[in-house]
């Protein structure tokens, strides 16, 4: 296990790397600001929401549940639901940062993102791996998601629709683009067809939220049978 | 609704079990003794979350949508890096959407 080294050059590349998701959490931050308001949220529970829980779809999932009074362990368990895949996305990365200071880890470990942890993933098939990446691509997107709640949540309703310039896409095609870079192996094959048929099988009787955990977890199985496969 | 300390507490924890998902799987895998069979577990984690997300966007896509991800897809892999892909899917679904696709 390569010891994870964790440099500054690392969080700028980090940084750069996801700069395109940047936008993608700033037009993410405007619609749950707008969200937020309309639930009755003043600005600073909204803004203190996006900057401590960090979790836009488990935020926007909540709000559909949210009443007065609030029904906590829905909104808890809900929370739970919708980010449940990021328990496999960071087991996933123990390989890669199990060597590296702990404190340091587990704080980089907040800015966890779906866009960070693939990008930095992808990075690190060609690269050795370095903390500090996975925390610069947090950092990107944290600022203009904070700073787009709180934008949306003063202009409200006033936001034109993002579907006119497709970006409610964003993040369908930043996967896709992943997709193209992480599925290169045959033995991609075996996790590729089992997550996504177990995913969509899942669906039909599961909440959304699970079925992405389901399958990931069904279509990774495969790679214990994988033997002697490095990382 | 502002007033209602109720709201802190909400918030907190969600932040709790939101960092506990962010580190969990983490931690529990340094309880784990790294065997090849975990390493290619955990290796294979990527190609079937990423194959689970993208199922379930294709699921409820309609052709537009379906263009979109085939044209970041075959962009990223042929022509130019991730990048281009991401603004070749989200370009394609724009343009097909303001021709009325």
């Amino acid at each position: 296990m390569p010891s994870a080294a964790f440099t500054w050059s690392g969080v700028r590349r980090g940084f750069v790397a996801a700069g395109a998701m940047a936008a993608n959490s700033a037009v993410y931050g405007l619609i749950f600001g707008a969200l937020a308001a309309q639930a009755g949220f003043d600005l600073v529970a909204a803004a203190a929401m996006s900057a401590i829980v960090y979790a836009g779809g488990a935020q926007v999932a909540s709000l559909q549940i949210w009443a007065n009074p609030i029904p906590l362990l829905a909104v808890w368990a809900t929370t739970f639901a919708v980010n449940a895949r990021y328990i496999l996305q960071s087991a996933s990365l123990r390989p890669w940062l199990g060597g590296g200071k702990p404190l340091r880890t587990y704080a980089s470990l907040f800015t966890l993102s779906d866009a960070g942890w693939a990008l930095a993933l992808k990075r690190w098939q060609t690269e050795p791996p370095d903390g500090g990446f996975l925390f610069g691509t947090g950092a990107a997107q944290y600022l203009p998601w904070v700073l787009g709640t709180v934008a949306g949540h003063i202009v409200g309703n006033r936001i034109g629709s993002p579907e006119t310039y497709g970006l409610d896409f964003i993040f369908p095609a930043f996967f896709a683009a992943m997709a193209a870079g992480l599925w290169k192996k045959r033995s991609d094959i075996g996790p590729i067809v089992v997550g996504a048929g177990t995913a969509l099988l899942a669906e039909r009787w599961i909440p959304c939220a699970w079925s992405l955990v389901v399958g990931g977890l069904a279509g990774s199985l495969v790679g214990v049978f994988a033997n002697g496969r490095k990382p | 609704m502002a007033a209602n300390p109720e709201i802190w507490i909400a918030i907190a924890g969600m932040a709790l079990v939101s960092y506990a998902c962010r580190a969990g799987g983490y931690f529990a895998m340094g309880l784990v003794r790294m065997t090849p069979r975990v390493e290619g577990w955990l290796a294979a984690m990527p190609s079937a979350l990423v194959a689970a997300i993208l199922a379930r966007t294709l699921a409820s896509a309609g052709p537009v949508e379906i263009a979109g991800v085939a044209a970041a897809f075959l962009v990223a892999r042929f022509l130019g890096g991730d990048f281009a892909g991401m603004i070749a899917g989200i370009g394609a679904v724009a343009v097909l959407r303001s021709i009325g696709a």
